[in-house]
């Protein structure tokens, strides 16, 4: 970059600064802007200068690391307690419905292996939570503290308790940044879980608001139907919750319904999330397609992130 | 020649904090109110100091915050460049100012400021903010004293420090 100390040392203090000067700055300003925005280049510089700013975003978090800590040891006995046993209950009834889950997926492996499709997905999670600094709300993007020595990896789905946070856009060694799904730039192949119609779920700058372009006027959805990833993309595995839909305008005087759906994951006020791992990808290749099984393995080899 | 490499200890200092102040996360409603730091720093030094900020450093200044915050890169540059030019331009008038009336400057660069950032986010696709969106420059000069007094503060005894 383009330092002009010059001005410093030699120009008188009530020298104003040229236009001209000030013309090439803005330009250069908004040249990388254009370039940021286009995906060229500005990323991997980006990537690049991201291990060097990555202390800084612990000297950051630390005052509210520390509070949240002092917070912690000054809970009473009681409500530990009371927080513990509603836990165990919760769990409990988890277990018994992942019991179930687990029969149907059997017998789900079962009626594919009869119709010789492709080999089920097996997903394993891995615990991260989020780094506490305030990054500009306009880049909807959060900070992870799992970085590439737990092997987090370009493109890989993150989700929370209640459904798909985004996608991890960039690693450095022990922090990982993630796009949010509600990203304008951000888009996310879906499917309504009743119907089984796929779709595109887009972001739209808001956190309570998806919006799918791409249902035409006759399509059956309703409001409260659930979108669940469609697995297309191969970048989010098939089959998490991804949002609800929130309102429906078929009154648009186009071929293309406005629809919009609220993420279920809580994008703008979580703490801890997911990190997929896919054992075996490419459960949702369609039948008889098995061949692109492969493929499906490498992150890498996905489609290029938005 | 010492000195003035001293005192851009001083303004390196500075802007650190500014910059922790910046990425220190808030509780969800007080999140809009988070004033400029960077910018309320440079303001001062560029109208305070003998030798001001050049627009290099504020376009170095901004591509650091850019990265830090991950804003579209080229943003805060873009940002703090017209912000120390507007300031440069207006110095001889704004360092004689009455408080109250200095105070009134500020206000109008940091809501310059907003409207330049509120050009880049519609051209994002974003959508509009809320009325919330412009109490932060409110917050910032209602702050401006304090970092003026501080800062003045610190560079007296910087000063003085030196001369003994």
């Amino acid at each position: 970059m383009p330092i002009d100390t010059a001005t410093v040392t030699t120009n008188p203090a009530q020298g104003r600064p040229s236009t001209t000067r000030l013309m090439a700055y803005l330009l250069l300003a908004g040249l990388l802007m254009l370039l940021d925005q286009r995906g060229q280049f500005i990323p991997r510089f980006r990537a690049f200068a991201e291990s060097l700013v990555a202390p800084v975003y612990r000297v950051a978090s630390a005052p509210v690391e520390a509070v949240r800590g002092v917070s912690t040891y000054g809970r009473s006995y009681r409500s530990v307690v009371a927080q513990n046993q509603a836990q165990r209950e919760q769990l409990l009834t988890q277990a018994g419905q992942m019991q179930r889950l687990a029969a149907l997926e059997e017998e789900n492996q079962r009626l594919r292996d009869l119709l010789q499709a492709t080999a089920g997905r097996d997903v394993a999670f891995r615990f991260a939570e989020l780094v506490q600094v305030s990054l500009d709300p306009y880049a909807h993007q959060v900070l992870i503290d799992r970085g590439a020595v737990d092997g987090v990896f370009e493109g890989q789905a993150v989700i929370d308790g209640q459904g798909v946070m985004g996608q991890v856009e960039s690693v450095t060694g022990g922090q990982a940044r993630v796009r949010l799904i509600s990203d304008p730039e951000h888009a996310i192949p879906v499917q309504i879980l009743r119907t089984g119609q796929r779709t595109v779920a887009m972001g739209t700058g808001e956190s309570q608001r998806l919006s799918l372009p791409n249902l035409p006027l006759q399509s059956d959805v309703r409001e409260g139907d659930v979108l669940v990833t469609s697995g297309l993309g191969e970048r989010f595995p098939s089959g998490f919750p991804v949002a609800e839909v929130s309102r429906v305008d078929r009154d648009t005087g186009e071929a293309f319904m406005n629809v919009d759906a609220r993420p279920l994951a809580a994008l703008d006020r979580g703490r801890e999330v997911l990190l997929v791992l896919l054992a075996d990808a490419g459960a949702d290749t369609p039948v008889g397609s098995g061949a692109d099984d492969e493929a499906a393995h490498d992150p890498a080899q996905g489609e290029t992130p938005p | 020649m010492s000195r003035p490499r001293d005192r851009a200890g001083l303004l390196v200092a500075a802007l650190a904090v500014a910059m922790l102040l910046t990425l220190i996360p808030l509780p969800g409603w007080l999140e809009p109110l988070r004033p400029y730091w960077v910018g309320l720093v440079l303001i001062y030094w560029t109208m305070e100091v003998p030798e001001p900020v050049s627009l290099g450093t504020a376009f170095v200044v901004g591509l650091v915050l850019d990265l830090l915050t991950v804003s579209l890169m080229g943003l805060h540059a873009f940002s703090l460049v017209v912000l120390v030019y507007l300031v440069r331009r207006f110095r001889a008038r704004m360092r004689f100012f009455p408080p109250w009336q200095q105070a009134l400057a500020v206000l109008a660069l940091l809501v310059n400021d907003r409207i330049i950032l509120l050009w880049a986010i519609t051209l994002l696709g974003e959508p509009l903010p809320t009325w919330r969106y412009w109490l932060a420059p409110l917050v910032g000069t209602a702050l401006w004293p304090w970092i003026f007094l501080g800062l003045d503060h610190l560079r007296l005894a910087r000063r003085q420090a030196d001369r003994h």
